[in-house]
């Protein structure tokens, strides 16, 4: 089947574009926040005297990172281009724009109250990504929802038969991200050790349901577009999204392991995080097949390695994740700072990379402006470096603690082991975000011009539009 | 190439998704999690109550739970922090702060492992006058520097050279709370 994407399709229209635009420049405005703060809590590991105020101790800004990141830069940055997805390959202006942006401000408002609450030390306790108090939780998932609602009008109302891959992940991440977020906030089975059943269950899945999903369903309409040429295998991209639905929610309890959570949930979980080796590898291999030949695209493309990078950061940190879940690996790893590597490399080394590989190869086509290549090329050096830097520091310290642990040392001497590595991890830290600095001018550059019906330019690689 | 018709069904492709995906979260979060709630409490665990509780909730204000577990496992590294934990620790709490990290020791027994309020409260106001490694916070907001103790306070004996020169370090009502909590931790003696 072709993409969709290569066959002449009428310039998208200004308010598809406009919205687009605006989730992309808001996920831009809490990648710099979130990360800043993200900066602030790893400096306090080796510093901790470093701004010693309440309202930013290590404790509130912790969370407070995790959900400017992870709801804010990387969910804005992947609804806005899915929405960009959905319309483009559905052939059809977005159903509401209106809507959306309805939705983009109500998804503002809760991640404003979640910064200021979470700094103010208003939580419900150390619950990983559900931090939020319940208010502020309902105000998002209306958000999503709108979101969803609009994604999925669009794609009724496309005017070909199929339902392109792209949309299949995108519709599904919509899908799931509701049921996840509402289970993991109802009360009703949540007393005791099942509070640690649902966290188990939730804080996983909300990578590979939902950040998964969007990376994915955008990956399938940016690559071959980029690229000029249709994607690998089409069945390879559908037998992906059916294994990750039946086995992604089946793994979430590897993160209790010698928990007094059920052992059998803990060996179901470990099981089927062998079996996500099929549609991660599916999912890598189907991608970077496209890509077979077309090396002269890359290298003339800014935004096609930004993608190669994300894709290798998907399947090598999937893995790690595999090998991780194994009890043995597990003794040595559980509690310690190479889960924190582990996590920024999924959500930094795929999620991220692919969102920002998606922002160069696609707006310049939607707002006609492009950013300079060396200030795209100053971007990515110094985010790859950077995460590199930091996976590979925290991982090391993760290692030394394990060690220090097996070892049966007094507990300091885990800190003392670690403690240079948490140096690294800033320095890489650093480097991170002067690359988030640099994106949000290449962003600014590529700004929609205002009262003109943006016109199609030629892309990096210089496929007609 | 046909995909069981849901190709070019964009309906069918949503609900199947969603109705698989509902199925697993009951088959392996909302059950699970309900036969894990009706689990009860030890006899000898009683709910915490008044000042412990009060410090329950700054254990929580500050995200104590990001760096430290309350969750001993069946492993040699894992017995300087007491016993294995059982479903049965967690019944009366809400939530129950399992972690998932190891920034500091584990606290599901620091109650018994550490019962003495003095050394909870220098430690708080300064980590490192006790632990001179420490990485932790200091939680000064919940102090008083005077010039002098008044009758009823309770001060805190940090070490000159960690301390305001001159002056006295009185322990603030959440300060109190938080040791009252800490020291609440010890694992319940007695069969699960």
């Amino acid at each position: 089947m072709r993409d969709p994407g290569l066959v002449a399709a009428p310039s998208a229209d200004a308010a598809t574009v406009r919205v687009t635009f605006e989730y992309v420049a808001w996920a831009t405005v809490w990648l710099l926040v979130g990360t800043t703060i993200g900066l602030i809590a790893s400096i306090k590991l080796h510093w901790p005297e470093f701004l010693p105020y309440a309202w930013l101790s290590f404790g509130r800004v912790r969370p407070a990172h995790t959900s400017l990141v992870l709801l804010g830069w990387a969910s804005h940055a992947l609804v806005g281009l899915s929405l960009y997805v959905v319309s483009r390959t559905s052939r059809v202006p977005l159903w509401s724009p209106r809507l959306a942006r309805i939705a983009l401000w109500l998804w503002n408002l809760a991640l404003l109250g979640g910064l200021v609450t979470l700094l103010a030390g208003v939580n419900r306790g150390p619950q990983e990504y559900r931090e939020w108090v319940w208010p502020l939780a309902v105000i998002l998932a209306a958000a999503v929802l709108i979101d969803g609602y609009v994604a999925y009008r669009t794609v009724a109302a496309r005017t070909l038969p199929e339902v392109y891959v792209s949309n299949w992940y995108i519709l599904g991440g919509f899908c799931y991200l509701p049921i996840l977020y509402v289970t993991s906030y109802l009360p009703f089975y949540q007393a005791g050790l099942g509070n640690t059943v649902v966290a188990g269950y939730y804080m996983h899945n909300a990578m590979g349901m939902w950040f998964t999903q969007l990376a994915l369903g955008v990956s399938y309409y940016a690559i071959p577009r980029l690229l000029g040429r249709p994607v690998y295998s089409y069945a390879l991209g559908v037998l992906g999204f059916w294994t990750n639905l039946l086995f992604y929610p089946l793994i979430g309890a590897h993160h209790f392991i010698f928990s007094p959570v059920p052992w059998w949930l803990q060996s179901t979980a470990i099981l089927f995080s062998v079996g996500m080796m099929v549609p991660v590898w599916a999912g890598t291999g189907n991608l970077l097949l496209t890509f077979k030949g077309g090396g002269g695209a890359v290298r003339r493309s800014y935004a096609l390695p930004f993608l190669v990078t994300g894709l290798i950061g998907y399947g090598l940190s999937s893995t790690q994740g595999t090998i991780e879940a194994f009890r043995t690996a597990n003794i040595y790893l559980h509690f310690t700072n190479f889960t924190v590597g582990h996590s920024h490399a999924t959500m930094y080394g795929f999620i991220t990379f692919i969102a920002w590989g998606a922002v160069y190869g696609l707006v310049p086509r939607l707002t006609g402006r492009e950013p300079s290549p060396l200030a795209v090329g100053v971007h990515f050096w110094l985010a790859l470096v950077g995460v590199l830097t930091y996976v590979i520091a925290i991982s090391i310290a993760g290692i030394l603690q394990g060690l220090a642990w097996v070892a049966g040392q007094s507990f300091i001497v885990s800190v003392i082991a670690a403690e240079p590595m948490w140096l690294w991890r800033t320095i890489g830290g650093l480097l991170m975000v002067g690359g988030h600095v640099v994106f949000a001018a290449n962003v600014w550059a590529m700004r929609p011009q205002r009262a003109t019906v943006p016109t199609p330019s030629p892309n990096a690689v210089g496929i007609p539009a | 190439m046909s995909f069981g018709g849901l190709h070019t069904d964009h309906r069918a492709i949503v609900a199947v998704a969603a109705i698989v995906f509902l199925v697993l979260t009951l088959v392996m979060a909302v059950l699970p999690a309900l036969r894990e709630q009706a689990r009860p409490a030890l006899a000898a665990v009683t709910p915490r109550g008044g000042e412990a509780e009060l410090g329950r909730q700054v254990y929580m204000r500050e995200g104590c739970g990001f760096c430290h577990t309350q969750f001993v496992r069946d492993l040699p590294m894992d017995r300087p922090f007491g016993r294995p934990s059982r479903a049965s620790d967690y019944a009366l709490e809400d939530p129950p702060m399992l972690g998932t990290e190891r920034t500091g020791p584990d606290l599901a027994d620091v109650g018994t492992r550490q019962p003495s309020d003095a050394w909870h409260l220098i430690h708080l106001y300064d980590p490192r006058a006790v632990v001179p490694q420490s990485v932790m916070p200091a939680y000064r907001w919940y102090f008083v520097e005077k010039a002098q103790a008044e009758p009823g306070d309770v001060v805190a004996p940090v070490p000159a050279d960690h301390a305001p020169r001159g002056k006295v370090i009185v322990a603030g009502p959440d300060a109190k709370a938080l040791v009252r909590y800490l020291l609440s931790l010890k694992q319940a003696k007695g069969s699960p």
